[in-house]
């Protein structure tokens, strides 16, 4: 007689496997730091996805007014392809997790902001860095350096295409 | 996640078939040396990437890979007589050289040049560490010699063992890329076996659960690092190097031999799960080669007189639910080969990646993947040579370090990244 585990790796028994949904929508926040970047996100942005949403722009404000004599706090507001303003605190709350992405050589230290709205609410912060044509390895470890220390995964990705095809890979 | 159609193509490696004219490209384990031992020995059948092949050694020592069956009326050459230079056919004498080339067909006259009209289709076996090597590729486009390090040092600093395996390839390999799953599914082993305990790192390993992935394409697949929080300011990094298109190695534990995988498909359904272990610069000791025939480390035990596991999904793999109780194995399988190859295979012959839910860390898989469909896509339309074929792709190593939290992997481990002969292993 078959024991239990030959019987139940056959492909005819797998076909048996459920085949409902074993997962639901994911909330999952894509973010570009950088000009450059911001071009690729609009990119991405025009294909279909399972929810996610992209965020082209990152700007701070102080929520307190100038000279008030306390320390300012800075609020973040996020840009989407739309035009509308959101705040950075309140799209992190929502999500799943977030995804940062910026252009090898262009200034990915804002990362502190988005990594910090991530741990107050125990979100994972994957980081994209994407080197241009004509980038250096020195310019690449720069942006890596900036992120590193924020983003439970990091990944040098050789094109948009990796980037889309990460994005599906998690469902976003 | 990947389309029906994607995994489709990925785990598809038969003759004509983009994956398997992918790894078409390359050389790739076929037996280990022991299973041809010597001139006229008995035949061995193999089947890779979806083709039945026989190898044998011929009287003067040659090696050959040709089709398994008889050109005259197909039965296997396996019931063949390996005897003067030629494997002869029992059924009607028909014989056949180490190039496939039939040289002699006892029914028609020798004088008609009947024999040399029949040739079987034969792929090129090469011993080299230990290990007999196949290209299945268009002749015209046989790369070098492959140098990997593990083949390349003294046979007595290396040791290889292959278990057969019930699945994809893809499925095996993919667990040779996912370094989170060690603090899982192997923390037993960590502490117990002979070829994995006693490293400084392993106590990193225990102490953090939750690693940081960092991943790097390189010329010829991946890097894979994996830190974890250390003392003094520093992470304890732990590097896997992927090359094109199923070479892993396990990054190092103390002093212990280095070791890692080849995933070799024998269809769509079975792979060849090579295992190697070698120090760059030692011998292996005694007791390490006692350990790996014992199946410690990364090997394991055989039914007696095969490559199949003694422990297999026929037996249950001796699932030992008290152990897995007690936390001397934490799913009940003893030995990290098969600690993998049982999970592996419980995804089913072909792993429905149609259900999955990846998450971050699991990036060295998601690019891995993409890596291969942009190299097979890229040499189906354009014809254009994959990485990993290249032999300066294949000298990497596996190292884990202890680097200063400020400092990249990529630059602190820069030199340990690279195998270098009589330069000793980076690790902790």
């Amino acid at each position: 007689m078959l024991t239990e585990s030959a019987r139940m790796t056959t492909a005819q028994e797998l076909s048996f496997r459920i085949q409902e949904p074993n997962s639901r929508q994911r909330a999952v926040k894509i973010i570009a730091l950088d000009k450059p970047s911001a071009a690729m996100v609009d990119q991405l942005a025009k294909k279909a996805w399972h929810g996610a949403e992209f965020f082209t722009s990152l700007s701070f404000t102080s929520d307190k007014a100038p000279g008030s004599g306390e320390g300012e706090a800075l609020k973040a507001w996020l840009g989407d392809l739309a035009g509308r303003t959101q705040d950075l605190v309140t799209e992190v709350e929502k999500s799943d997790f977030v995804v940062v992405i910026t252009a090898a050589g262009e200034d990915a230290r804002a990362v502190t902001v988005i990594s910090d709205a991530c741990q107050m609410f125990h979100k994972s912060l994957l980081g994209l860095v994407v080197p241009q044509d004509g980038t250096s390895e020195a310019e690449t470890e720069v942006s890596l350096k900036h992120l590193r220390p924020h983003t439970r995964m990091l990944v040098v990705a050789h094109g948009v295409d990796y980037i889309e095809v990460m994005l599906t890979a998690l469902r976003a | 996640m990947l389309k029906k159609e994607q995994n489709d193509y990925l785990c598809q490696t038969g003759p004509g078939t983009p994956m398997g004219n992918l790894f078409r490209c390359y050389w790739m384990p076929a037996l280990l040396a022991e299973e041809l031992p010597e001139p006229d020995c008995p035949p061995v059948r193999v089947k890779l990437l979806s083709e039945r092949l026989i190898a044998f050694r011929d009287t003067e020592g040659r090696l050959g890979l040709i089709d398994e069956f008889c050109a005259h009326r197909g039965p296997s050459l396996w019931f063949g007589r390996n005897e003067e230079c030629g494997l002869r056919c029992p059924y009607h004498g028909w014989k056949f050289d180490v190039t496939g080339q039939c040289v002699d067909v006892p029914s028609e006259p020798a004088e008609s040049g009947y024999a040399k009209k029949i040739k079987l289709k034969s792929y090129p076996l090469v011993e080299l560490g230990g290990v007999l090597w196949t290209y299945m590729g268009p002749p015209e486009k046989q790369p070098a010699m492959p140098e990997f390090e593990f083949a390349t040092v003294p046979l007595n600093q290396t040791f290889s063992s292959k278990r057969f395996q019930e699945c994809n390839w893809l499925q095996a390999m993919e667990g040779g890329i996912d370094s989170s799953h060690v603090s899982f599914l192997h923390r037993g082993d960590l502490a117990n076996d002979p070829l994995f305990k006693g490293a400084a790192g392993n106590k990193y390993n225990l102490g953090d659960l939750s690693p940081v992935f960092e991943v790097v394409e390189t010329d010829g697949g991946l890097l894979i690092g994996a830190r974890r929080n250390a003392e003094d300011d520093q992470y304890y990094w732990r590097i896997t190097p992927y090359v094109m298109p199923c070479y892993t190695g396990v990054p190092p534990r103390g002093d212990h031999p280095l070791h890692g995988h080849f995933w070799v498909p024998i269809d769509d359904e079975s792979c060849w799960a090579w295992s190697y272990d070698y120090h760059p610069t030692r011998p292996l000791t005694e007791g390490e080669v006692d350990a790996m025939k014992a199946g410690k480390g990364v090997h394991v035990r055989y039914v007696p007189g095969t490559y199949r596991p003694l422990a297999n999904k026929d037996n249950d793999y001796l699932m030992d639910r008290a152990a897995q109780k007690a936390g001397r194995t934490f799913s009940g399988v003893e030995g990290i080969g098969m600690q993998d190859a049982s999970l592996q295979e419980s995804m089913g012959p072909i792993c429905d990646r149609t259900k999955e839910n990846l998450v971050g860390t699991d990036n060295g898989i998601i690019m891995a993947r993409h890596r291969l469909m942009r190299a097979a896509k890229a040499l189906a339309e354009k014809g254009t040579i994959p990485p990993g074929v290249d032999t300066a792709h294949q000298k990497v190593r596996q190292a884990a370090l202890l680097l200063k939290r400020n400092v990249p992997y990529k630059e602190g481990a820069k030199e340990a990244l690279i195998a270098k002969k009589g330069v000793r292993q980076t690790t902790v």
